[in-house]
């Protein structure tokens, strides 16, 4: 399997199952994302959005069903993907005895072998993330949507295919969150990243994506474009979207 | 290659820039000295205060004669400093020198006189007060046997003359003369094995095992919490998604975390040196108060270059199993309360290295001491001054290599994120039902 054949699919999810000994954690769990796209998994805490995105990270098994990205199998052709994706576990710290610099640096070359390459990168990450001279100071002495903007730098920075973003402003003020927020949108278009987030915050999502899937226990319970789903909901955001389709518990409309 | 030094760079930094490794890396340095000057200073002091002061005896005459006056004037002769008791009664004397700095009584009973005169054996009572087990009391208690069995000596030396004036009372006393020497490798010291063993039992039996466990105690628990740091901070789960092997990622961490433990051994190394050259140039007492130096025996080259070499295996391995505690732990705390298991293979060899011989110890115990890298140090450090390099070192540090090596590759295994994951998650399950159990 190779790139080409993705059909500008970028990540394809059939039939996901995971278990954790006698726990399901997905249950059947089918998704698409286009090249491009910035797509938001949405539930509450429980539903399963950081199993499906460790599992496309390639961290995580599963127990059935297949995952690829960009084409490639995140079982069989782990190595491939993890050249071409980059990860942002939720509430990701850094190694607090760096500097922000140093850190961004010793991740570049992990990725680039070479040094020119490695050292544009930094420059693109210390400019994503406006950390200005603070980018010198020692991680510990960062406030945690410091920390955030230096993570969100880093996985831009690497201009990867795909962006796998897991709660990336939980736990942020208000102030913080709208940056991230904003750091995600623009840098997605600007470097043509797709880009898979979750989040349980739905006027979140409803800001920053193209298109968004609601999950419950493990399953997709609605899918599509904030406005589609409002508008086949008759809701006024999607925190009312997603209330309405859980109570009700019918069939999502396909995106 | 490319993607693996930044991995090694990060480590050393992030764990050189922690305070807390300080503590283990500057311990033997620091420790070691002062020990052995602290020993040096004490035995020094003890020394210099009795041959200026004298060693104090009381003594209680009931016998009041010539010759009980003539073996007061012995001991005063041979640089006693000998005073009279204010009290006849042993009870009282005794009650009266223990508010005193005076540690022996000698009791001359009645009939001395006749007994030395009429050649029966003769009586002297020596009350030895005991204040503390320090060395300047071992020291005095040698003094007081010495001059007494001088003064036995000069009593037969006497006889022998009276009875035979031709014969040298010498050849009678000691028809075989026995000088002994101590044999340390290549160097014939002539002292008594005792005195050296003494000096060194405190050193390469009791201090080096303790050091060396506190240096792999403290770089374990480094290791351990930098790895469950990782895994708290999600640096680790990021890690993993690199593009670069789990194996590398291991041994990024493991190589960094053996710099840093190097940097110990070195300190280590210097910390023992100045740590027996302290102990060495002490004087040593001998019966008669006077003091001679005991000649320094020392280490071959290639025995520092074999501990160098099984300290750093011994601190590889504990590093190892500090790194399989801090991916098993999802948090710190976890990991601090899981830790402790680091000890067992560090703890083991040391207490069986300072009590007894391993040696002489049943079969399977002696094969899982050497089985474990910890022990080498501690069995090389104990013998590298008195003999060859035991035949297990030899034999048993490639082996330890190659258990750490294997412990190295049982890790890298285990750091896959579905089995760390999935053995995090058991072990949090397991906690939470035993809070739940009331």
């Amino acid at each position: 399997m190779n790139m080409s054949v993705n059909n500008g699919v970028a990540v394809d999810v059939r039939n996901l199952v995971k278990f954790f000994g006698s726990f399901k954690a997905l249950d059947g769990l089918s998704f698409q994302v286009k090249e491009g796209e910035v797509f938001g998994l949405i539930g509450p805490n429980g539903a399963g959005k950081t199993t499906a995105l460790r599992i496309l990270a390639t961290l995580l098994l599963p127990t059935e069903g297949s995952v690829k990205v960009f084409g490639y199998d995140v079982i069989s052709q782990a190595a491939d993907v993890r050249r071409i994706m980059s990860y942002l576990a939720e509430d990701a710290g850094a190694y607090r005895n760096l500097s922000g610099l140093e850190y961004l640096s010793i991740m570049a070359r992990i990725y680039f072998h070479s040094r020119d390459e490695a050292s544009e990168a930094v420059d693109r990450a210390v400019d994503i993330s406006g950390l200005g001279g603070k980018i010198h100071d020692k991680i510990k002495t960062y406030s945690k949507g410091m920390k955030r903007r230096l993570q969100i730098a880093r996985v831009f920075m690497l201009k990867p295919k795909l962006a796998i973003l897991d709660e990336p402003t939980a736990g942020l003020d208000v102030v913080h969150a709208s940056y991230i927020r904003k750091l995600i949108k623009d840098y997605a278009n600007k470097y043509s990243v797709t880009v898979i987030m979750s989040s349980h915050n739905m006027l979140e999502v409803e800001y920053v994506c193209d298109r968004i899937a609601l999950i419950n226990k493990g399953r997709i319970v609605a899918e599509g474009t904030p406005d589609q789903l409002k508008t086949f909901w008759n809701a006024s955001n999607l925190e009312e979207v997603f209330i309405k389709v859980v109570d009700i518990g019918q069939l999502p409309p396909s995106g | 290659m490319g993607s693996f030094l930044p991995l090694v760079e990060k480590e050393i930094k992030d764990l050189l820039r922690d305070p807390r490794i300080y503590i283990g890396l500057l311990a033997p340095i620091l420790i070691m000295p002062i020990i052995g000057l602290a020993i040096s200073a004490a035995m020094q002091s003890s020394i210099e205060t009795i041959s200026r002061e004298g060693v104090k005896v009381a003594v209680i005459d009931l016998d009041e004669t010539s010759i009980s006056h003539e073996f007061i004037g012995f001991m005063h002769g041979l640089g006693l400093n000998v005073s009279e008791s204010p009290s006849l009664e042993v009870e009282d004397a005794i009650e009266e020198l223990k508010g005193s700095d005076t540690r022996i009584l000698i009791v001359v009973p009645n009939g001395f006189e006749s007994n030395v005169t009429s050649f029966r054996r003769a009586q002297v009572n020596v009350f030895f007060i005991v204040k503390s087990m320090g060395l300047s009391s071992v020291g005095i208690f040698s003094v007081i046997e010495s001059v007494l069995n001088a003064y036995s000596r000069a009593l037969v030396e006497s006889f022998i003359s009276s009875k035979s004036p031709e014969v040298n009372p010498e050849d009678v006393l000691n028809p075989l003369t026995t000088v002994s020497y101590t044999v340390v490798k290549d160097k014939i010291l002539k002292v008594s094995p005792g005195v050296l063993f003494n000096q060194f039992f405190m050193g390469s039996g009791i201090m080096v095992p303790i050091v060396l466990m506190l240096v792999s105690m403290t770089v374990a628990q480094i290791a351990a919490t930098a790895t469950a740091v990782e895994n708290e901070e999600k640096t680790l789960e990021i890690l993993l998604t690199l593009p670069i092997s789990r194996y590398r990622i291991l041994m990024g961490k493991l190589i960094g975390s053996a710099v840093v433990a190097m940097l110990g051994t070195v300190l280590f190394i210097v910390g023992l040196t100045v740590y027996f050259q302290s102990i060495f140039s002490l004087p040593v007492m001998t019966g008669e108060g006077l003091t001679v130096s005991l000649e320094l025996p020392t280490a071959s080259l290639e025995s520092y270059v074999m501990l160098f070499v099984s300290l750093l295996i011994a601190i590889f391995f504990a590093t190892s199993l500090g790194v399989i505690i801090g991916a098993l732990s999802s948090d710190v705390r976890i990991s601090g309360s899981l830790v402790g298991f680091v000890q067992i293979p560090i703890m083991i060899p040391m207490f069986m290295v300072i009590y007894g011989d391993v040696g002489s110890l049943p079969l399977a115990l002696r094969l899982f001491i050497y089985a474990l890298p910890p022990s080498y140090p501690m069995l090389i450090a104990q013998s590298m001054f008195f003999s060859e390099l035991p035949f297990e070192a030899l034999l048993g540090i490639p082996c330890s290599a190659a258990f750490t090596v294997f412990l190295v590759y049982l890790t890298s295994k285990l750091l896959v994120p579905e089995k760390l994951l999935s053995i995090q998650y058991k072990l949090l399950m397991r906690r939470m039902k035993g809070r739940a159990i009331p």
